[in-house]
């Protein structure tokens, strides 16, 4: 009878030792494990526009002579008028960093091209098939909200006019959110469309569109915010006035 | 079961007990790159995407 009692407890001891450990890990470790996972894309993506090659870019063009010889590249919204067409985004690799000065000066996140659960795990997800960084249609990215450094954390403070800055290496593209966090179920596909029809946008355009889960720790429902590409810059022309203080 | 433990350990106390915190941090170890990992996608947390799910 004793050693059962004793047994049944140790057990019990131990199970509550596992739960807690298990919060650790989704807590802390998770957040340990992609704040340098987030660390290390970016670096990899300064090193390869160090090199002069950006994924996506042309890999042939060096970015110097491309973006300064290509009146395209102005303070307008309009897409880089590349010479031949980009080539596509690698599945589960780094092409653009994201800046939200709405949810914090220094954040910033690699965006990797997907979203499966491997990928949201060093950065933010774009939704293959959407449209590319700064071009016609609808560019989708979705995030964490909790666990996993935690990126969209801080996703319903998002206003209408807030900046939401990218670069490919070449270019600074500045969107400026239109519609504040939306909320929706996680079946509803028509809000990365290349024109979302609740969005409010009537014609095409070149957008942005934001997903995290909903509510925070949850996966009942999804946020979602909508941009319109507001400007475009070369990165020799230096930060957008949205990322200086 | 932890008694049980104790006692199939070898050397005195204070081996055993050394012992014991190198096992606990295998277990933590295991636990964190192998176990949580796996248990981890069975939680809600990385539904972040509209159309996947």
């Amino acid at each position: 009878m004793r050693v059962v009692v004793r047994t049944v407890s140790e057990l019990c001891v131990t199970a509550g030792t596992l739960i807690v450990l298990f919060v650790v890990y989704l807590l802390f470790w998770t957040g340990v494990r992609a704040d340098g996972a987030m660390h290390d894309q970016i670096d990899d993506l300064h090193h390869t526009w160090a090199r002069g090659s950006a994924p996506g870019a042309d890999p042939g063009a060096t970015p110097d002579p491309d973006t300064t010889a290509d009146p395209g590249r102005t303070a307008v919204p309009q897409a880089p008028a590349d010479p031949a067409p980009p080539a596509p985004y690698t599945a589960g690799r780094p092409f653009a960093i994201m800046y939200v000065p709405r949810l914090g000066f220094t954040w910033n996140k690699p965006v990797l091209q997907g979203t499966a659960a491997d990928t949201l795990k060093k950065g933010l997800g774009h939704y293959p098939g959407t449209a590319r960084l700064g071009g016609r249609g609808n560019f989708a990215v979705a995030g964490h909200r909790r666990t996993y450094g935690d990126p969209f954390k801080d996703f319903p403070q998002l206003r209408h006019g807030d900046a939401v800055v990218l670069t490919d290496g070449t270019t600074w593209f500045t969107y400026r959110i239109d519609k504040g966090p939306y909320k929706t179920v996680p079946t509803d596909v028509e809000v990365i469309d290349p024109v979302p029809r609740k969005s409010g946008y009537t014609g095409a355009g070149r957008y942005l569109t934001l997903t995290t889960c909903d509510p925070e720790w949850g996966h009942s429902h999804r946020l979602i915010v909508w941009a319109h590409l507001d400007s475009t810059q070369p990165v020799e022309a230096g930060k957008p006035a949205a990322l200086r203080r | 079961m932890y008694g049980w433990i104790w006692r199939h350990l070898p050397g005195n106390a204070w081996l055993k007990a050394l012992i014991s915190l190198i096992l606990a941090l295998a277990v933590v170890y295991v636990l964190f790159q192998y176990v949580f990992p796996w248990a981890e996608p069975l939680l809600p947390f990385n539904d972040v995407t509209v159309d996947n799910q």
